[in-house]
């Protein structure tokens, strides 16, 4: 494609932008883990919320293709990574509730951070390949698209007023984003059914 | 200094290994000493080379005595090998274990080129370390196009991620590989070592290259792993001719047991890692028995002595894993443009380099100019890691800015 000198301007698509979250994920557990005092509370913060839109964006968008795609291990696989997410999601209640100063949040959330980043490599070793292999360019494009526009109308970080408040915080703002994000997706993916 | 050959080891009827000891913890990839990793990776490409130089070494063997002995050895290496090996976690990916391969590339060998005592085995090192260079500049950008990660996290500052010899001008006509043995009685035995260790090295960066390449999906990786395995190919050719090809087979298997127990011994003096730690001093006990049960086969069969192979003043100044930005950088500044005639290194794109780079570029852009011509596409700028400042070749700094 080189060759010929001409390039047309690289799109992301949805897996692009899921890859690029888990990236991000990583880097807010090592911030989370290795930091103290307000980073520590800032970088969870921002972890609680990324986790809340970005599994709800793989539950709306990947787990449901992926289902229906060829050459997998089919729904059984999709279900182990609903059960791993459901998991998580229990854990992840239960810190939120704690906050970062209480007793056992150093244990929990390296458990948490284990079985989410587990979790992040098997879809992209399974599924994510498999949507790009089966699903039309442009239909990835589009749900990109999408989910990038749920999420924008978010902030993924509290504004410096009402930082910190983890016990306001509890699922609160992120459950807004997960019904932003539900909208965004639904709808593209419903029209196209 | 601690010398092998005055120790006997772990007995041999001591080494099997059972399931639960073979079921080893792997590192976590979010919490690991990148130095950790790196000497995981040499020591299985070194436990490789056991492997297969044993299984050489007995093809070619008619004593069915020792043909045993060697099997026995060989068995006990392979579980080493799937110790080592399996200490890697599963949830890194092949990229990022290929980023640790690379950095392994880069400061293995460029300790090595500082503490290699013949000015021409030296120049050997300071050639290929530039190339390996470079491909973990080209593999890094391709990380963050494929899984929007940066080779920070693998390497973390302690090694610099921009352009050595551009890969593109790597592919040599394959008889200018050769380069010209050392003398196998007159050698420093520190050299001995060096050689082995850096052929181990890269040759188990060309198999796993070559075998874990077609696994990806995008074609810029596949066809990038296709590229460098080749460069890879020609590392082992370049590094296995410095080896004096008259040693004996009994002299060869007793120079790779003491250069494991120089591995095992020097890792096990600088590991941050308690629990590696213990994997590295396990090892090391293995092997002082391998080097005695080495040293009575070359007794024996050779009638000659292993100081007389190895020397008898005992292991040389432990291998270490450490920064060599700085050396790096003036390799960088005086080498760039170096490639290679016959079996000496010159400056000028001489006929026979012309005639290959023809016959392997053909006029089109190698994978190793099209990921950075990618990733400009994709992000606007290249990925790198400056942490000395700006590129000593001026040609090499980035154009249109980069990011790391």
């Amino acid at each position: 494609m080189t060759d010929t000198g001409a390039r047309t301007t690289y799109e992301e698509d949805v897996v692009d932008l899921l890859l690029a979250q888990h990236a991000r994920i990583e880097q807010l557990f090592l911030l989370v883990i290795g930091g103290t005092g307000d980073i520590r509370r800032e970088a969870f913060d921002d972890l609680v919320k990324l986790l809340a839109a970005h599994e709800t964006a793989e539950e709306e968008v990947v787990h449901p293709l992926a289902r229906g795609l060829p050459g997998g291990g089919g729904d059984a696989m999709v279900d182990e990574r609903l059960a791993e997410e459901r998991q998580a999601k229990e854990t992840l209640r239960t810190l939120v509730a704690g906050g970062v100063d209480a007793e056992g949040f150093e244990t929990g959330i390296i458990l948490l951070r284990d079985a989410v980043l587990t979790h992040a490599r098997y879809e992209e070793r399974h599924e994510f390949p498999r949507l790009r292999q089966h699903v039309p360019a442009e239909q990835l494009r589009g749900l990109a698209a999408a989910v990038r526009a749920a999420e924008a109308t978010a902030p993924t970080r509290p504004h410096p007023g009402a930082q910190s408040a983890t016990a306001n915080l509890a699922m609160g703002p992120a459950l807004a984003v997960i019904d932003r994000i539900r909208d965004a997706v639904r709808k593209p993916s419903e029209g196209k059914r | 200094m601690f010398n092998p050959l005055d120790h006997k080891g772990l007995p041999l009827e001591s080494q099997i290994r059972n399931w639960r000891e073979l079921n080893v913890e792997p590192i976590d990839p979010e919490a690991v000493d990148p130095y950790t990793r790196c000497r995981i990776i040499t020591m299985n490409g070194i436990e490789v080379e056991a492997i297969n130089f044993q299984h050489q070494f007995a093809r070619n063997c008619p004593d069915q005595e020792v043909r045993r002995q060697l099997a026995y050895v060989r068995y006990v290496e392979s579980q080493q090998q799937r110790v080592v090996n399996w200490l890697l976690p599963g949830v890194a990916s092949v990229l990022e274990t290929t980023l640790g391969y690379e950095q392994v590339a880069v400061d293995l060998t460029a300790w090595v080129a500082r503490h290699e005592p013949d000015p021409y085995l030296k120049q050997a090192y300071e050639f290929g370390v530039l190339e390996d260079f470079d491909h973990l500049y080209r593999y890094a950008n391709l990380y963050e196009m494929v899984e929007r990660r940066k080779a920070e996290k693998i390497v973390d500052g302690l090694t610099e991620v921009m352009p050595g010899r551009p890969t593109v001008q790597e592919h040599r006509h394959p008889f200018d590989e050769v380069r010209t043995p050392y003398d196998r009685n007159s050698v420093d035995p520190r050299s001995k070592l060096n050689a082995l260790t850096i052929l181990s090295a890269e040759q188990q960066v060309m198999f796993y290259y070559m075998n874990v390449g077609p696994q990806y999906m995008e074609p810029i990786a596949r066809q990038l792993y296709q590229e460098i395995s080749l460069i890879e190919q020609e590392h082992v050719t370049h590094y296995e001719s410095l080896v004096d090809p008259g040693e004996t087979w009994w002299e060869r298997l007793l120079t790779h047991e003491y250069n494991e127990c120089w591995l095992y011994y020097s890792f096990q003096q600088q590991e941050s890692d308690p629990r590696i730690k213990a994997v590295w001093e396990l090892h090391l006990q293995m092997e002082l028995a391998h080097l005695q049960q080495a040293a009575d086969l070359l007794r024996r069969h050779d009638g000659r002595e292993p100081e007389e192979i190895v020397g008898s003043a005992g292991l040389p100044e432990p291998l270490t894993f450490e920064p060599n930005k700085e050396y790096l950088r003036h390799l960088l500044a005086t080498q760039i443009d170096l490639t290679k005639l016959g079996e000496g290194y010159v400056r000028e794109a001489h006929e026979r380099f012309e005639w290959m780079q023809q016959q392997v570029h053909d006029g089109q852009q190698p994978p190793s100019e099209q990921v950075i011509d990618l990733h400009r596409d994709r992000f606007g700028d290249e990925y790198r890691i400056e942490t000395e400042g700006p590129h000593p070749v001026a040609g090499l700094r980035a154009r249109g800015g980069s990011h790391d």
